[in-house]
């Protein structure tokens, strides 16, 4: 009994040693192959309609149209894949796999900490959205309102200095479309998030009779970057790709594709 | 791997109140969630098909499908239809008791069937009657070979608890959600959340050891 044990127990770490070295190699052979191919990996998380969705199992929207420009000018090839928040996040600042996270990412300097972030490439900013004949009117409104958003959004930063991080009465959601069920299920007075989510959902769902509401003292402008490890050659390459769009009118044509108007540039251009 | 400790610090107020929380859920599903699933288990046992069929259906459900599922059809719809809106601390008890419940009733089962049918035979022979012999004889057998599997089912209650994060219920997860949010780093909030559930469910193993060996 107890030599078979034994030979069980070799069988079991013989296994374990060609597993991790199976896993080993194959990294080392991948991070190999990495140099030689120029292929830009971008990670995004695109459940954040219209800037990036998934369209049954392609990847569309406003930043997957932009880049498709930046790239193409910047003559390289690329891949956007959708992997969700967390992994873009922690793939990202590794740089491996995914040189680059474009993702709608607000540029703050909470995040320049740990990321490098390209040139800003979109003006936005929060709103708030309320049923109708809510008495909500503006940010401060919200400070004893239940609100609901989603977690690791400028919203969801916004809300916490507002009313304080630990308020239970701020509801963070995994994704904005569950926010907004929250909201439509009387569940929360109101949503907070990016201006172009909002007025999607609004123009989606005029059934539910919803307001957008916007406040430009409280929520200011921010300006979305592509997000790169710290000290990412890509940085160099695609910014003046980035400006080039934005100069040529191909960045217009893309925006009043997606938003149905002419975008204001001259906030974007003096944030460059 | 570079580690902030600083920023936990800032947030360890948060989890302990998030901590209390999923106490709170953990405790309150797995009671409800024992004496719905005590009835469910009994209806289970019914010999009669017709009326067995509904405690079936019920148990294959909860077993059947993902709690992540469970959780987001009892806050958007279910809670809704009774309660007239969304509420995460109802949905979060209801959820995991109906969900708990569909497993406790399995366990009050097996239970109860590995009695041997001898002692219950026994004790209607001695003049008892069928409740009688239950309540005397066959449950206190049953019971006491029902702890370890009922201690485990709370094990897993607590950390299935963590899924609550997804309808805003402010417990551990969500606030480690929450720090991720704020400093966009994910190691220091999943690995302190890691921790906590981690000394929870130690110490509940250790307790319910505790009590098994006392009985």
């Amino acid at each position: 009994m107890k030599s078979r044990n034994k030979w069980v127990m070799s069988a079991l770490i013989a296994m374990l040693v060609v597993v991790i070295a199976g896993c080993g190699s194959d990294n080392n052979a991948s991070s190999g192959s990495g140099g030689e191919e120029t292929v830009v990996k971008f990670a995004s998380d695109a459940t954040y309609a219209p800037m990036e969705y998934m369209d049954k199992d392609t990847i569309k929207g406003f930043d997957i149209d932009f880049i498709d420009a930046v790239m193409k000018e910047a003559g390289m090839k690329y891949e956007v894949v959708n992997t969700g928040w967390d992994t873009m996040l922690e793939s990202v600042k590794q740089g491996t796999e995914y040189q680059a996270g474009l993702s709608a990412v607000s540029i703050t300097d909470d995040r320049k900490q740990t990321y490098d972030f390209s040139v800003p490439y979109f003006e936005s900013t929060n709103m708030i959205m309320v049923k109708e004949g809510s008495d909500i009117k503006s940010a401060l409104d919200l400070k004893d309102k239940t609100v609901a958003v989603q977690t690791a959004t400028t919203a969801d930063e916004l809300m916490s200095k507002i009313m304080g991080v630990g308020n239970t009465k701020l509801k963070r959601f995994d994704s904005n479309a569950v926010a907004m069920m929250e909201l439509d299920n009387g569940g929360a007075d109101a949503v907070v998030a990016d201006i172009a989510i909002v007025r999607e959902y609004i123009k989606n769902n005029p059934n539910m009779k919803l307001v957008g509401i916007t406040d430009t003292p409280n929520f200011g402008s921010e300006y979305y970057g592509i997000l790169y490890p710290k000290g990412s050659e890509l940085k160099a390459k695609l910014d003046p790709a980035i400006q080039k769009v934005i100069e040529n009118g191909k960045y217009e044509e893309i925006y009043k594709k997606w938003f149905g108007e002419a975008p204001d540039l001259t906030n974007l251009k003096n944030a460059q | 791997m570079d580690f902030n400790f600083d920023i936990i610090g800032g947030y360890l107020p948060l989890f302990l109140r998030g901590t209390l929380y999923t106490i709170g859920f953990s405790i309150a599903s797995i009671i409800l969630g024992s004496v719905f699933g005590l009835g469910i288990g009994f209806g289970r046992m019914v010999k009669s098909p017709l009326w067995r069929w509904p405690f079936l259906a019920y148990i294959n459900f909860f077993r059947g499908t993902p709690l992540y599922v469970q959780i987001l059809i009892v806050h958007f719809g279910l809670v809704p239809a009774f309660y007239g809106s969304t509420n995460a601390l109802i949905s979060g008890v209801v959820a995991l008791s109906l969900n708990s419940a569909a497993y406790t009733a399995e366990i009050f089962r097996a239970g109860i069937q590995s009695v041997d049918p001898g002692q219950r035979e026994a004790a209607l022979s001695l003049g008892m009657t069928g409740r009688q012999s239950m309540r005397f004889v066959v449950l206190p057998q049953a019971i006491k070979r029902m702890v370890p599997a009922f201690g485990n089912e709370f094990i897993v209650l607590v950390k299935d608890s963590s899924l609550l994060a997804l309808v805003a219920a402010p417990e551990i997860m969500y606030w480690g959600n929450t720090m991720k949010g704020q400093y966009m780093r994910i190691w220091e909030p999943y690995l302190t959340a890691a921790v906590i559930y981690f000394v929870l469910t130690y110490s509940l193993s250790k307790l319910l050891s505790y009590i098994e060996r006392r009985m």
